[in-house]
């Protein structure tokens, strides 16, 4: 919550932000969303204002989740086998106070029709007097797996924010613990840890101004969960420093209230807000993004919308192909020690489907990898399914050679094939996912005559010119595949 | 600390346990009963028993104890929780379910830490009084294998005279004492072999094996819990007794009582009470006194935390005097305590030492009773007041109030008594109606009776030690605590004719004239675009001449300087401000080819020597080089750098430094 909140969102009752988040496919309105946790099966995210969304995919969101308490921008983190619930109550400048309170709660489930669902009494963690540099909402968790203590920072652009250390038995205060500055001038920080590095993340900008919001996240890091954080020319976060991660851009501005969420090795996706969404009358929706790990430093990666691509292997960079006789382009050629330079240049046409086709066999076609030759038998087309819904941060695609409704399938024997036409089988539907070092994976939705939903097996390089279905390694460039633009 | 927590996890809130108070009772985040205060080279511990609710399985609405912990404070303000130093399970002799562990004792001798504690034993019913031995007063203790043999109950006191002989008190058919051998395990002199009478039923006990004598001289009625201690050439017996006949129907509850004796095992004459019985009749009254720093304290135990329940206890101190004779000064149980409360402590004015009519106090939560208590001002002229808080470490300082009430009304602070010079006044306001143009209906807030948490600057700051008293001004309010706290230094005034300023490491300016603000009318910063800037700011540079607006000559704290502090302490409002800033910057020779860089909250616009040089447009939060000038020269001689900036909401601050061309910071100048 923000300064600009004092003049337009002085009116607003809380239940603004959810009142709108409507039970489908992309409807997902929610302001400050909480880490995405996972319980049962389903997704939740928490938001300002109490309730949040929950989804069963990862892809359609829907309102639903239920948290007590009201106040602002919460987090959730799951310690054992219980969810611990941190938020903010009161101040944010709301009504005019600085007065914040930080609250942390447990439950045993997520889910409101669970039987384990219910709260613990909320426990006062931290507290900002109203006249100090600081306001205590927009609290966040990091568990630091190297030493299993529990971190919280909070704060908002009315002075500093600050970092606390709570016991991760009980969720109370540390006793004795006492509050550090580490950033200013931020709104819902979050603290993550990867490999040696502490990542503050912080919101800076302006919110709650629609379509003209300047919201963005930035973030410094740090050796030690103390700080200094620092950007990427070494200034520190407590003197306003900060590296973007992720702006306006993709029809959509105003991001806030960063997230991390670990799906795999090698497979990250932030989450997040957009304060407009310009293809949703501006509301505030919520966004999962994939995250890019570059030198050490967090960056959002694009939300991928499909187009006609070429596959290439990050273990060779051979190229995905359908395994067709290669057509040679006809060309008049020119003895390279008898040219004639005054002759005009011609312009030589790619090769079209059309050209093609019609050699290719009608029925199932094998599926290999070569050289990449800008052929048609190379290129691509990913379209999203809407229908055949989703996974954390993105639509099932289909995956057809550009031109054709011929599509690349996983069969039962883990290999591939394409079949002749699209059908919507769900071995022919695929989950494509940007990498933490920007390739992509690709993964059957289900593997034929196999139980449920397919998580572990993706488009492998067993030989540089042999792809087929193994169990993801991020450790190997065979797991990994680049989506080029062709032509 | 932590050990707390696993103990009395669902009870307590997480702040407390930093927060060990000095009010009645001292102990605020666990329940604590029996109380022995020793005083080891100049620090006062408290040895108390640790009342915990009852465990499924052991009897109901019995004590149940299952360790102790002990604790320390140099001021009787503060307390430090050092954990648990014995447990139940940890005792060789003791049975490790039989949540029986009363009064504790300990005591030194040549160096080394003796902590007798009664306990069940593993054969047989009754008591035992074992022994734990450290080298330091908090432990590490190490239970010896065996009970002290031919002491058979409960609560030992342990004497040790000016001589180093040593005499232990216990409770145990009637109050027994002797002298211990220099062991301090074992009692001097032989055991004599005595029938225990024989309860209704109960087969036949073989006779026990009993050292020690009666006191003799002792009142009759029930007595438990001695405590013996020396002040001069007196020694006194103190107990828990009950007086009052129940065969007449009295249902009497224990007082605190106490005889003199000029020898450490008596014969005692009784010389009668020193508390009386707990006036909400909780039952048990335990206790000790002790000398700490020329005044002498008796420990005792109350149920503040546990109204429904007198066998959950808290421990409360109290000032005791003598007479000459040696007497001792009935105590009337206080709820404001002893020790000089440091204002900017957590103040727990519900534990009032005085009040006017009507005036009560209640808890604030009736599960977790550890939240403590409230104290209510019934209507207007009500009054409670709250001896001895040390303002001394109060410099720039306001005051948190944490504060319920049903109707907006107002409470003032003040020094001394009700009619005292006022600290600070509180205007309570729980319902409001705020209208903005523009909004389609006023805003309202209810608020009433929820608890909110105020603040405010103090009109007035008492010197040193004083009481303070609370003062109802209008309709009923309520009042959990209040606390002072100073604010961060953000800037020092310079006064005329002081040496010059140098820049910081980092080559900030830290030094500035800054007009007093002035005001604006904005509400949000999305107005601050380049064209509205630059008029804004060449209207106010035109009219900056001819303001007749008070200067002030300022060093920050920090590489930046908080505008909005500056205006808080010299303008007439927060937010919405214009800020003009000046700096004098003198070179003993020319600096070429520099660029100031520069930071604001929110848009500024900067000036060298007359010329603009930088913009800061937009909504800007402190950002150090958040934008630079092009390449400048500072002359040789004087250059004056001066910056406008305007904010609407958000804190105000802005920064600048000289960098050169590798973007390292100038400081080869100073700063006027």
């Amino acid at each position: 919550m923000k300064r600009y909140i004092l003049s337009t969102l002085f009116f607003l009752p809380l239940s603004f932000f959810l009142s709108r988040a409507a039970a489908q496919v992309g409807a997902p309105y929610i302001h400050d969303p909480s880490t995405i946790a996972e319980c049962d099966g389903k997704y939740y995210t928490f938001g300002t204002g109490g309730g949040g969304l929950i989804s069963e995919d990862g892809w359609s969101w829907h309102s639903g989740a239920e948290r007590p308490g009201g106040g602002a921008a919460p987090d959730v983190l799951k310690i054992g086998d219980r969810y611990l619930v941190i938020y903010g109550a009161t101040g944010g400048g709301l009504g005019g106070g600085h007065n914040g309170r930080i609250l942390t709660m447990w439950n045993r489930s997520l889910d409101p029709k669970s039987p384990d669902f219910a709260y613990t009494t909320a426990v006062e963690v931290a507290s900002s007097d109203g006249m100090e540099d600081c306001d205590a909402i927009d609290p966040c968790l990091l568990l630091d797996p190297t030493t299993g203590r529990l971190w919280t920072t909070y704060g908002t652009y009315f002075g500093a924010i600050r970092l606390i250390e709570l016991d991760p038995q009980t969720g109370f205060r540390v006793a004795g613990n006492v509050e550090q500055d580490v950033a200013i001038d931020c709104e819902a920080s979050d603290l993550i840890y990867r490999d040696g590095w502490y990542y503050l993340l912080g919101t800076h900008g302006t919110c709650c101004d629609g379509v003209n919001s300047t919201y963005n996240i930035v973030v410094g890091r740090s050796r030690s969960v103390t700080g200094p954080y620092l950007d990427n020319v070494g200034r520190d976060m407590l003197q306003g420093g900060g590296r973007m991660v992720i702006t306006a851009g993709d029809r959509v501005c105003g991001p806030g209230h960063f997230g991390r969420t670990v799906i795999d090795d090698g497979v990250e996706v932030m989450s997040c807000h957009f304060e407009a969404d310009f293809d949703r009358s501006g509301r505030s929706v919520l966004g999962i993004r994939p995250l890019i790990w570059r030198d050490g430093w967090p960056e959002a990666g694009e939300r991928f919308k499909g187009g006609t691509f070429e596959i290439e292997s990050a273990r060779r960079g051979y190229s995905l192909e359908l395994a067709v006789d290669f057509v040679r382009i006809q060309q008049e050629r020119e003895r390279f020690w008898d040219m004639d330079v005054t002759k005009p240049l011609k312009q030589i046409s790619n090769q079209q489907l059309s050209d093609v086709v019609a050699t290719w066999p009608q029925g199932e076609i094998a599926v290999r990898c070569s050289d990449y030759m800008m052929r048609p038998h190379q290129h691509w087309t990913i379209t999203p399914v809407p229908e055949a819904g989703g996974f954390l941060g993105g639509p099932y695609c289909k995956i057809t050679i550009a031109g054709t409704d011929r599509a690349l399938a996983a069969t039962a024997n883990l290999e591939l094939t394409a079949v002749p036409v699209f059908t919507g089988a769900p071995e022919q539907l695929w989950r494509i996912e940007q990498l933490t070092d920007g390739n992509f994976r690709l993964l059957p939705k289900a593997i034929p005559g196999r139980e449920g939903i397919n998580t572990r097996y993706v488009l492998y390089s067993a030989a540089d010119s042999t792809p087929t279905l193994a169990e993801w390694d991020f450790a190997t460039d065979n797991s990994k595949w680049h989506l080029r633009t062709p032509f | 600390m932590k050990k707390v927590f696993l103990l009395s996890l669902v009870l307590h809130s997480a702040l407390l346990t930093s927060r060990l108070a000095a009010q009645n009772p001292v102990i605020r985040d666990q329940f604590t009963a029996d109380p022995t205060a020793r005083v080891f080279d100049g620090r006062l511990y408290l040895y108390p028993s640790h009342d915990i609710p009852v465990p499924e399985g052991a009897r109901p609405n019995w004590f149940s104890m299952a360790d102790y912990h002990v604790f320390s404070s140099e001021d009787l303000t503060t307390w430090q929780d050092h954990g648990v130093i014995v447990t139940q399970n940890a005792v060789p002799w003791g049975k490790p379910d039989a949540y029986s562990m009363w009064a504790p004792d300990c005591v030194r001798k040549n160096g080394r830490y003796y902590f007798y504690f009664p306990n069940a034993p593993k054969e047989g019913r009754g008591f035992a009084i074992g022994v734990a031995i450290a080298d330091s007063p908090t432990g590490p203790f190490t239970c010896e294998p065996e009970p002290i043999r031919g002491v058979s109950g409960i609560d030992p006191c342990v004497l040790v005279d000016d001589d180093g002989s040593a005499y232990i008190y216990w409770s145990g058919m009637g109050i027994r004492g002797g002298k211990l051998k220099d062991n301090m395990l074992e009692l001097d002199g032989e055991l004599q072999e005595v029938q225990m009478p024989r309860r209704e039923g109960a087969p036949e006990m073989p006779p026990m094996k009993v050292g020690g004598q009666q006191m003799e001289g002792l009142p009759d009625g029930f007595k438990e819990g001695p405590f013996a201690f020396k002040r001069g050439d007196w020694y006194y017996l103190t107990f828990p007794w009950v007086r009052g006949d129940t065969s007449k129907g009295d249902n009497p509850t224990e007082t605190l009582a106490y005889a003199m004796s000029k020898s450490p095992l008596g014969p005692w004459t009784f010389k009668g009470i020193i508390m009386a019985e707990h006036e909400n009749r909780c039952w048990t009254n335990h206790h000790s006194l002790v000398e700490y720093k020329g005044q002498w304290y008796l420990f005792y135990h109350h149920n503040a935390f546990s109204p429904g329940d007198d066998k959950r206890r808290s421990v409360c101190i109290d000032k005791v005097a003598f007479n000459a004779d040696g007497t001792i000064q009935e105590v009337t149980p206080t709820r404001r305590g002893v020790g000089i409360c440091p204002a900017t402590m957590r103040l727990e004015v519900d534990r009032y030492g005085a009040a006017g009519k009507g005036v009560t106090t209640a808890l604030n939560d009736t599960v977790n009773t550890f939240l403590g208590h409230h104290a209510t001002l019934p209507h207007k002229g009500s009054w409670l007041t709250f001896a001895d808080v040390d303002f001394s470490g109060l410099s720039d300082a306001y005051v948190m109030l944490r504060v319920k009430a049903d109707e907006n009304t107002e409470l003032a602070i003040r020094e001394k008594n009700a009619k005292g010079k006022v600290i600070a006044r509180f205007k309570v306001t729980v319902k409001s109606e705020v209208t903005r143009p523009g909004a389609p209906a006023p805003f309202r807030r209810d608020q009433s009776g929820q608890w909110l948490t105020l603040t405010l600057p103090l009109d007035y700051a008492p010197k040193g030690i004083a009481d303070i008293a609370v003062t109802c001004e209008d309709k009923a309010v309520s009042v959990d605590w209040i606390q002072f706290r100073n604010r961060p230094l953000y800037f020092t005034p310079v006064a005329k004719g002081a040496a010059p300023s140098q820049p910081d490491e980092s080559g900030y300016i830290r030094r500035w004239r800054l007009m007093e603000p002035i005001k604006q009318d904005i509400r949000s910063n999305v107005i601050f675009t380049d064209s509205w800037l630059r008029k804004t700011f060449a209207d106010e540079l035109a009219k900056l001449p001819q303001r007749k607006a008070k200067w002030y000559t300022l060093e920050s704290a920090g590489y930046n300087m908080k505008l909005f502090r500056f205006a808080e302490k010299y303008g007439s409002q927060l937010y919405g401000n214009l800020f003009w800033c000046e700096t004098y910057i003198d070179c003993a020779e020319d600096i070429a080819n520099v660029r100031l860089a520069a930071g604001s909250n929110g848009a500024s616009m900067w000036w060298l020597n007359g010329e603009e040089v930088l913009l800061l447009e937009g909504d800007r939060r402190m950002v150090a080089d958040d934008g630079v000038s092009s390449r400048l020269t500072l002359k040789k001689g004087r250059n004056t750098l001066r910056c406008a900036v305007i904010n609407g909401p958000g804190l105000s601050d802005v920064c600048a430094h000289f960098i050169d061309e590798k973007g390292q910071p100038i400081t080869n100048f100073q700063i006027q």
